[in-house]
């Protein structure tokens, strides 16, 4: 059984919609125009015990409220959801006990006291036994590297240490469930590292499911092997990394090295990248890579070949670039790359 | 060389801008008009209660109509003489570096605040003027009538000074922030000297000896007091005469320290490399 | 981890202390309050005291003499106190979370929301304004020569209580209102609008203009209780209190707690988080 179902979840928001002008805004004084925005639409997941999902998707493509509903914050439009049995936007004291939001960039912890006053706050919310705070709060603290800071205002600390700080108020009632909204943005590469290096144990060792949104290639690949990616509020993809590239890919990369100076028809056979003679870097179809080479290799002398992915930021900037349609259009697309290249 | 550092049409773009800011958060206009008369009621009812009791005649002159038409008459001398939130503007500018862009641009940052004070004052009391104008006409039985032509030149001549006078006031303590951080603090004691002391709260003419000549030497009383007693008759004539003359001088001394402040506090602050 | 409910009285002691600890770092501020509150407090007295050279009482027969009306004044301040130190902080932060859509945090913590959004900031500022308010009501009751009994000082804090409640209600409904009013500048000058109401004598509201007000204030919004009632008990004792009006500001109180609660919940369910 899955601990996370969600069923046909949607969330429509009605926008005030305020235009621009003097006799506008004495129009808005008495009626109002509002237009909506369909933040998600229709999506389904099922989410098993101790696995790790990234929800990859541009902005404004509905993860974090998706996330939201998930946590109860917000209610659905339509649909259903259940985390752990329970309805979250029901906001049971039971649920709210079980699982944890942390968001990134925006900070629960009290501004101005150390993060040790916000943590005794939790404890006495959550009714967490003082030796079992104890040894948790010393753990956290040891894996994120903490000692010492606790005692310091947390406007004092940096980015990247209210950003743990924060990871361990959410994690001192050893929730089972963890949502994490674009935990690591705004870090920089060293805090990145040490944020998504601590989730990869934490959630390894206590099996805990982790649904987290990003639009960071780094924290999905360094800590998820299952994405979802979603845009428009839709989801398009749900799978494995690799799998996004078999889907989505629609070019390799092929990288020659001809014996001679590169010649100048390149062009005919595929998209030319980059030519350093006597290197040429060339994009083509995934499915016409090989007569292309065989072409190229019957025509020219070549030294050395390569056939690479497309990088996998590529591929899914592509991806999150086909907004505007909807998942009929992204298949006509496919479609019409690959009648293309026959 | 043109005489103010801002054109017309900038003038205009400023004024647009204000009415459309105070247009969006509709609700929040609408409540706050009417809500300026709600303190009226209860000091009109309190006056009434006093004036049952009453040990003489009256109070410093005044009876009962008098004191409400006096009430009504301070809210129109506030109107023109209140500068909500100027101080703590160029404090917050001078605090987080801002008032550079006016010390680089070829604005004058005083000139720039008065005009759009004059804006947002123009087009706040361009819209209130409806209730403002009702609650008037409905109180009209507290009035004895309009005062001749001279006192009511003489009275929109005060009150055109009333704003000047509260405009260079409140900017000049906002400028004090060049030399310290913490206005707000000031700026509190100021306004609540202000509440007391301007004629606000009650008519200054009850104050007695020696706070009736404190009064008397500071300019608070220009800002709400003087202009009520020039449209109620109490001041007539050589008295009018020589009262706008102090109410002039005092907005130029203060137009002055703000000059002042304003080169002193620009050389302060570029020493210290903003 | 436990399954039972929070403990609100440690959540309570806990919060406290932050708020503490958090005030004691603006101490610079801490002394300002206090003496502004004390200006505030000399600007008032000052005032009656002129008005009190007119006239011996506020009103005709209505008991409001002198001293006992500085009680009244003590009481105000007392009440105006409490509100700035324990309620108005935490509707300021209700308001702000609501407008930047920052309550998620509020939303997935297993405690009462209102509790939590209620009693989150303790300003100790406040303070000031009780201490003149008790110093007022002390000097007060030596120039009438009363001496409260116990009775009149627990029935004196129970309404005080009471008194909080209804304004705590009014405060928490208005700050709920953010929620579909969007921005609410003119909310803290609504509330210190209609609390001018509640900081005179009920007896002054008279005539065509007055009666429908008291009415309004004490039946429909009832923050005339507020003051009135427990300022009656200590100026004209348990003898000039007048009875009908303390029961049914018991009445009030819950009443107004009750409604206040309904708001609370409606806001949060019309709650929408401002998107990432």
């Amino acid at each position: 059984m899955a601990i996370i179902e969600i069923n046909g979840l949607s969330k429509t928001y009605s926008v005030y919609h305020k235009r621009e002008g003097i006799a506008a805004s004495i129009r808005g004084l008495f009626h109002r125009q509002y237009r909506s925005v369909h933040a998600v639409r229709q999506i389904d997941l099922q989410v098993n015990e101790g696995e790790f999902v990234a929800f990859l998707g541009p902005n404004g493509a509905g993860k974090t409220t998706t996330l939201k509903l998930l946590s109860g914050v917000i209610h659905p439009t339509e649909g259903t959801a259940s985390v752990m049995g329970y309805v979250p936007w029901q906001r049971q004291i039971g649920y709210r006990r079980r699982f944890s939001l942390v968001m990134g960039q925006k900070n629960q912890l009290w501004w101005d006291l150390p993060a040790q006053e916000s943590f005794r706050l939790h404890q006495q919310i959550y009714r967490i036994e003082r030796p079992v705070f104890e040894k948790t709060l010393d753990e956290l603290v040891e894996l994120l590297n903490l000692q010492g800071l606790l005692g310091q205002p947390v406007r004092e600390l940096s980015l990247g240490e209210r950003m743990k700080m924060e990871l361990v108020a959410s994690l001192l009632h050893s929730p089972k469930v963890l949502f994490l909204d674009e935990p690591t943005i705004g870090l920089d590469v060293v805090a990145q590292h040490n944020v998504q290096g601590f989730l990869r144990h934490y959630q390894q060792q206590r099996n805990i499911t982790i649904m987290l949104t990003s639009h960071y290639m780094k924290d999905v690949v360094a800590l998820c092997r299952r994405v979802v990616i979603i845009t428009g509020g839709r989801i398009m993809y749900d799978g494995s990394l690799s799998g996004i590239i078999d889907q989505f890919g629609g070019h390799k990369l092929l990288t020659l090295q001809f014996s001679d100076e590169a010649p100048v028809d390149l062009k005919n056979f595929g998209e030319l990248v980059e030519v350093q003679s006597p290197r040429a870097k060339l994009r083509v179809d995934r499915s016409s890579v090989t007569t292309v080479l065989g072409q190229i290799l019957s025509k020219y002398n070549l030294v050395d070949v390569s056939v690479e992915e497309p990088p996998l930021e590529e591929v899914i900037a592509e991806v999150f670039a086909s907004v505007n349609g909807t998942h009929e259009a992204e298949l006509n697309k496919q479609q019409v790359l690959s009648n293309a290249s026959d | 060389m043109p005489v103010t550092s801002v054109s017309p049409q900038t003038w205009w773009t400023i004024f647009r801008i204000s009415l459309e800011e105070r247009l969006v958060y509709r609700a929040d206009f609408a409540l706050g008009t009417l809500m300026r008369f709600i303190p009226i009621v209860t000091q009109v009812l309190l006056w009434q209660a006093i004036f049952e009791a009453l040990k003489g005649d009256d109070v410093a002159g005044y009876q009962y109509n008098d004191i409400v038409a006096y009430y009504l008459l301070v809210l129109v001398g506030r109107a023109f003489s209140s500068m909500p939130n100027l101080s703590e503007g160029i404090a917050q500018q001078i605090r987080d570096g801002q008032i550079k862009k006016f010390l680089i641009q070829p604005i004058d940052l005083i000139e720039f605040l008065l005009i759009t004070r004059v804006a947002h004052k123009v087009v706040y009391y361009g819209i209130a003027i409806g209730p403002f104008a009702l609650v008037f006409f409905l109180c009209r039985g507290f009035f004895s009538g309009w005062p001749d032509a001279i006192t009511l030149a003489g009275y929109a001549t005060s009150l055109v000074l009333a704003f000047l006078l509260g405009f260079f006031l409140e900017a000049f303590i906002g400028l004090i922030g060049f030399w310290f951080l913490e206005v707000s603090s000031l700026l509190f004691m100021y306004m609540l000297i202000n509440y007391f002391l301007s004629g606000h709260m009650f008519p200054l003419a009850m104050l007695p000896e020696p706070w009736a000549s404190i009064a008397q030497a500071i300019p608070l009383q220009y800002l709400a007091y003087f202009p009520t007693q020039v449209f109620l008759g109490k001041i007539q004539g050589e008295m009018l005469a020589w009262g706008l003359t102090i109410q002039l001088a005092w907005v130029i001394c203060f137009a002055i320290l703000c000059r002042i402040a304003m080169h002193y506090g620009v050389r302060r602050y570029s020493a210290f490399g903003g | 981890m436990s399954e039972s409910p929070p403990s609100y009285t440690r959540v309570l002691a806990v919060l406290a202390r932050n708020s503490f600890v958090r005030d004691m770092n603006f101490r610079g501020n801490f002394l300002i309050e206090v003496i502004t509150a004390m200006f505030w407090m000399t600007m008032m007295v000052s005032f009656y005291l002129l008005i009190f050279q007119f006239a011996n009482e506020i009103g005709e027969d209505t008991g409001w003499t002198k001293y006992r009306f500085f009680v009244f004044l003590a009481t105000t301040m007392i009440i105006n106190g409490l509100m700035q130190a324990f309620v108005l902080p935490n509707a300021a932060e209700f308001s702000e979370l609501i407008r930047l859509g920052n309550l998620d945090f509020a939303l997935v913590k297993p405690i009462d929301t209102q509790f939590f959004i209620s009693f989150q900031r303790v300003n100790w500022s406040g303070y000031a304004n009780i201490g003149c308010g008790i110093a007022l009501m002390i000097y007060s009751l030596i120039h009438l020569s009363h001496t409260p009994s116990w009775l009149e000082m627990s029935l004196f804090a129970i309404y005080i209580a009471c008194g909080l409640g209804i304004l705590y209600s009014l405060v928490i409904c208005l700050a709920s209102t953010s929620v579909w009013m969007g921005r609410n500048q003119s909310l803290y000058n609504f509330w210190f609008y209609i609390t001018t109401f509640s900081r005179y004598p009920m007896e002054i509201y008279r005539g065509p203009l007055g009666e429908p007000l008291r009415l309004i204030f004490t039946f429909m919004i009832p923050i005339m209780i507020a003051i009135n009632v427990p300022a009656q008990i200590m100026a004209k004792g348990l003898e000039g209190a007048e009875w009908e009006l303390a029961v049914f500001g018991l009445f009030a109180t819950m009443a107004c707690l009750a409604i206040s609660r309904w708001i609370f919940s409606l806001a949060i369910s019309a709650y929408r988080s401002a998107s990432s």
